[in-house]
């Protein structure tokens, strides 16, 4: 256990949210409209986490990006729950993987429904596998190492000086 | 007797040549011919092998795309969980331990695990992880035993 008592651990009430309790159908046929309807709040903790690299740091953008997809989720099924439902059912049903390409034709549906009721299209095709670039307010963190003072290297002697008299074997001026 | 005598002669004109040729019907396709559909096949069966290659990577790239998008929600989740059992090992080697002397939570008798100035989020052990748990469960989430 790498952690002692000092070490900051959030407690439980901190990483204690609503969380969306659904197995992978339904999350794979939403996948594409939360990740538009989320845009901004997935990407704000993907950075966060790749720039700290520290769970503990991120949890409230974890947070956020979780709320973010229960509403969506509520929205989804409020407005399009027939759609929705035949779309993620044709998933599980159709193939072993849940491919996208066995379901077009829900598909469709689920998308018309989507942009009459929540006023978004489905991404274009490689919206997310592009390199999306985000804006944030969030500082940049910052990691102070305590490092000890810098000790005078062979860069800091002057070369250019001319030997002095104790040196017998003269100038080492490397001049080519 | 004598008289009677006729040498036996080949029949007039000779005999004809011996067949020793193997007098086959040409089959098939001639050399032009066969090079001709060899490189008429390849060029339609590339072109429709190239045609179901891009269809098939569209198809995977939404594929792709979905695990994506879908990512940063199950990596939240994930991350969340990971703390909540850090936490709950934490106090269990505190209950565990409380009636040893000198012990430390986190220390090897007061030596930590990691030399860690700047507080970055160490690399946690899973045997470390699983120390409370069966060592049936620990094998089955190390080595990936079970479906999930």
């Amino acid at each position: 256990m790498p952690f002692k008592n000092s070490d900051w651990l959030p407690s439980y009430e901190e990483l204690e949210v609503q969380e969306i309790e659904m197995s992978t159908p339904v999350l794979r046929a939403g996948a594409h409209h939360f990740g538009k309807y989320c845009d901004n709040q997935s990407k704000e903790f993907m950075l966060c986490y790749q720039e700290t690299k520290d769970p503990r740091k991120c949890l409230q953008e974890g947070k956020q990006v979780t709320k973010c997809g229960l509403d969506f989720f509520r929205k989804v099924k409020q407005h399009c729950a027939a759609e929705f439902t035949e779309y993620w059912q044709c998933l599980d049903h159709s193939s072993f993987d849940m491919a996208y390409k066995n379901c077009r034709k829900p598909q469709a549906k689920f998308d018309e429904c989507i942009k009459t009721n929540l006023g978004q299209e489905r991404p274009e095709a490689g919206y997310f596998a592009k390199v999306r670039v985000h804006k944030t307010n969030r500082p940049k963190p910052e990691r102070i190492v305590p490092l000890p003072e810098r000790v005078p290297g062979p860069e800091d002697i002057d070369r250019t000086k001319p030997a002095p008299e104790s040196v017998k074997t003269g100038s080492r001026l490397f001049w080519f | 007797m004598a008289s009677n005598f006729r040498q036996d002669m080949p029949p007039p004109g000779g005999y004809s040549g011996i067949e020793w040729a193997r007098r086959a019907p040409r089959r098939g396709f001639g050399g032009y011919a066969t090079f001709g559909i060899y490189a008429g096949i390849s060029v339609v069966g590339l072109t429709l092998h190239y045609f179901s290659l891009q269809n098939r990577k569209k198809d995977e790239l939404e594929m792709r795309e979905g695990r994506i998008a879908i990512h940063p929600l199950i990596l939240a989740e994930r991350q969340r969980m990971f703390l909540k059992q850090l936490r709950k090992n934490r106090d269990e080697e505190n209950e565990l331990m409380k009636s040893v002397p000198g012990w430390e939570t986190g220390t090897l008798w007061g030596e930590p695990v990691y030399h860690n100035l700047v507080d970055r989020f160490p690399w946690v052990n899973p045997e470390e992880y699983f120390a409370h748990a069966s060592p049936k469960d620990m094998y089955d989430r190390i080595y990936e035993k079970r479906h999930h």
